[in-house]
């Protein structure tokens, strides 16, 4: 060890890291230069993937780091967008608003969902946690005069200082929630923090044995994924005007699923590539009619049969240098 | 003086007592080795130490305070880690990530610090890495930091978690059966590691079948069978006890 390893500015001594910061700085440019070069529909459909980053990687925290096979995620997604919506309808609160309490909505409901999780695992979680998305579409349907029952409901017009919310704008907002949201998630998950998931994930007991408090990490981490994708629920809202209980259903979770699983269990930036390509395939398939769900499915066996760790694996085996970590390079 | 004090220990599973009025003290500093023949309640002992069973009776105090009836956490917290017998390494971490799971406890990074980034909390992240970087080296299994603890051999997964259980400054670590499934040289390489320890003051608490390596490095041995306690002597002793060599190695 040398000293100068606590010297501000020692970091980008690493090659390496500088090299994936300058990347993600240049990709960051490119992203926010992206509507000059996209049309309306287009920026519709990247403005899609980029909700379902925020799906993918909450539903990771808990599916690929802790390690729990808990499936409520389309039940953080359908909280987030109701609150975001309902608060818009009938309090009349600004969009940034909206979205933050859809990401509140997501982590209370997070929280509510790890209980059971801190006593029951496997299959019996992931019946309990199916519940509740189903128990959830119940409320909806049921509380017209909150909900608006199962024909759900528009959202207000939106305006954004002074300006009316059209695909460009709701992009550079997306952009920037998502931006943060997945830098916040990359920051927890390469601390002690994220840390004690993994460890969890691996062996309950050891993680025990060395100080790691199991039943506040698993809550935790359901708190963080509900509140992403509770987020993610919120820009979902925001993106189609409308929000109706039938969406939030099992496709709705089995399309998070396969996202995840595409991208890979326990990678980031799996996570954001799954978002993009299954996306991405039914609007590029969407002319030939049938093929689309065709593809969706084989993309699946694909994945599971040669890929196992997903696309997110497959790069972190290719390419060392993109391997996650578990924690921060000094 | 003395670090552990077990008094009257006792572990029932349904009818089954697992560990029958157990009774002994560990001194500061000393390596103190358990043995016995397979089933005679060595890991229940160890697990009911950790926090990882629960005892129907007795009493544990680690440096005067009781612990029996924490949880393995907080036990954790006070300052004693333990290994497993069938292997408590985090497999799918590299050796550095294990190691600094070890440093949970002494990292002092809140959680919203870590997700600010707040420098505060990157700067315990990072000393953490230093620090965990540390301990690799002294354990010589430095050049092993990036690879992933499942694909080590039995040895090296031994010294990491052995590694993690030393990194945050336990004053008891306690191991279980350590020396399973290691060549003659990871054995002795292991014996000495263990002394090393000893001498720096820390106490190491031993399940051991291996009989070579428990002789070796135990300052006291310390003999369980069907749950209780036959004998507590230096190993030299422990080879002339008739009941041992009855209970343990057969009448021969």
């Amino acid at each position: 060890m040398t000293l100068s390893t606590t010297r501000p500015g020692a970091r980008e001594r690493d090659p390496a890291a500088a090299a994936r910061r300058r990347a993600l700085i240049v990709l960051l440019a490119l992203l926010c230069l992206l509507p000059l070069a996209v049309n309306n529909y287009v920026q519709f459909v990247v403005n899609t993937m980029l909700v379902y980053c925020l799906v993918a990687v909450g539903f990771n925290v808990v599916l690929g780091y802790l390690g729990q096979l808990a499936f409520a995620n389309a039940a953080f997604f359908g909280i987030g967008a109701y609150a975001a919506g309902l608060s818009m309808v009938h309090w009349g609160v600004s969009g940034p608003v909206g979205i933050a309490l859809g990401g509140a909505a997501g982590a209370v409901l997070g929280f509510v969902v790890g209980l059971p999780a801190l006593r029951v695992k496997g299959y019996y979680l992931a019946i309990a946690t199916l519940a509740v998305g189903e128990l959830m579409r119940w409320v909806y349907v049921h509380n017209d005069a909150i909900t608006f029952g199962p024909g759900g409901f528009s959202l207000p017009e939106l305006r954004l200082l002074g300006m009316t919310l059209d695909e460009t704008l709701k992009y550079y907002v997306f952009l920037f929630v998502v931006t943060l949201a997945i830098a916040a998630t990359s920051l927890l998950l390469r601390s002690r923090f994220g840390r004690a998931f993994v460890a969890i994930r691996n062996n309950e007991r050891a993680a025990a044995s060395l100080g790691i408090d199991g039943r506040r990490m698993k809550i935790l981490a359901f708190v963080w994924s509900g509140m992403i994708v509770g987020l993610g629920g919120a820009l979902f809202a925001l993106l189609n005007g409308r929000v109706s209980p039938d969406t939030f259903g099992l496709s709705q979770l089995l399309m998070h699923f396969a996202i995840v699983m595409v991208g890979g269990l326990g990678s980031l930036a799996g996570s954001v590539i799954g978002a993009v390509l299954l996306t991405a395939a039914p609007e590029v398939f969407r002319n030939l009619p049938g093929l689309e769900e065709i593809v969706f499915s084989l993309m699946l066996i694909l994945v599971i049969f040669f890929m196992p760790k997903g696309v997110g694996g497959l790069l972190s085996d290719a390419f060392p240098l993109l391997r996650e970590r578990l924690y921060r390079r000094p | 003086m003395n670090i552990l004090q077990v008094e009257g220990l006792t572990v029932r599973f349904g009818g089954l007592v697992a560990v029958n009025d157990l009774s002994f003290s560990v001194r500061t500093g000393e390596v103190f080795a358990m043995m016995g023949p397979n089933g005679a309640g060595k890991t229940t002992a160890f697990d009911a130490i950790g926090g990882f069973v629960q005892a129907a009776a007795g009493a544990v105090r680690f440096e005067g305070k009781p612990i029996l009836g924490l949880a393995p956490e907080r036990i954790a917290a006070l300052g004693i880690r333990r290994t497993f017998q069938n292997n408590g390494i985090l497999r799918e971490m590299t050796v550095l990530e294990n190691v600094l799971t070890g440093l949970e406890l002494s990292t002092p990074s809140s959680l919203l610090g870590v997700v600010t980034g707040w420098p505060a909390a990157a700067r315990a992240e990072r000393s953490a890495v230093v620090r965990a970087r540390e301990m690799l080296e002294q354990m010589e299994i430095g050049d092993l930091e990036e690879r992933a603890a499942g694909d080590l051999s039995f040895g090296q997964q031994r010294m990491v978690e052995i590694a993690r259980a030393l990194v945050a400054g336990a004053r008891l670590i306690m191991l279980d059966e350590p020396a399973v499934g290691l060549s003659p040289n990871e054995r002795l390489h292991l014996g000495q590691v263990l002394r090393r320890l000893a001498g720096t003051g820390i106490t190491v608490l031993l399940v051991e079948h291996v009989q070579d390596l428990v002789m070796a490095v135990s300052d006291q041995v310390l003999v369980l069978n069907f749950g209780r306690k036959l004998v507590q002597c230096p190993p030299e002793e422990v080879r002339q006890n008739e009941e041992v060599l009855e209970a343990y190695l057969g009448n021969g």
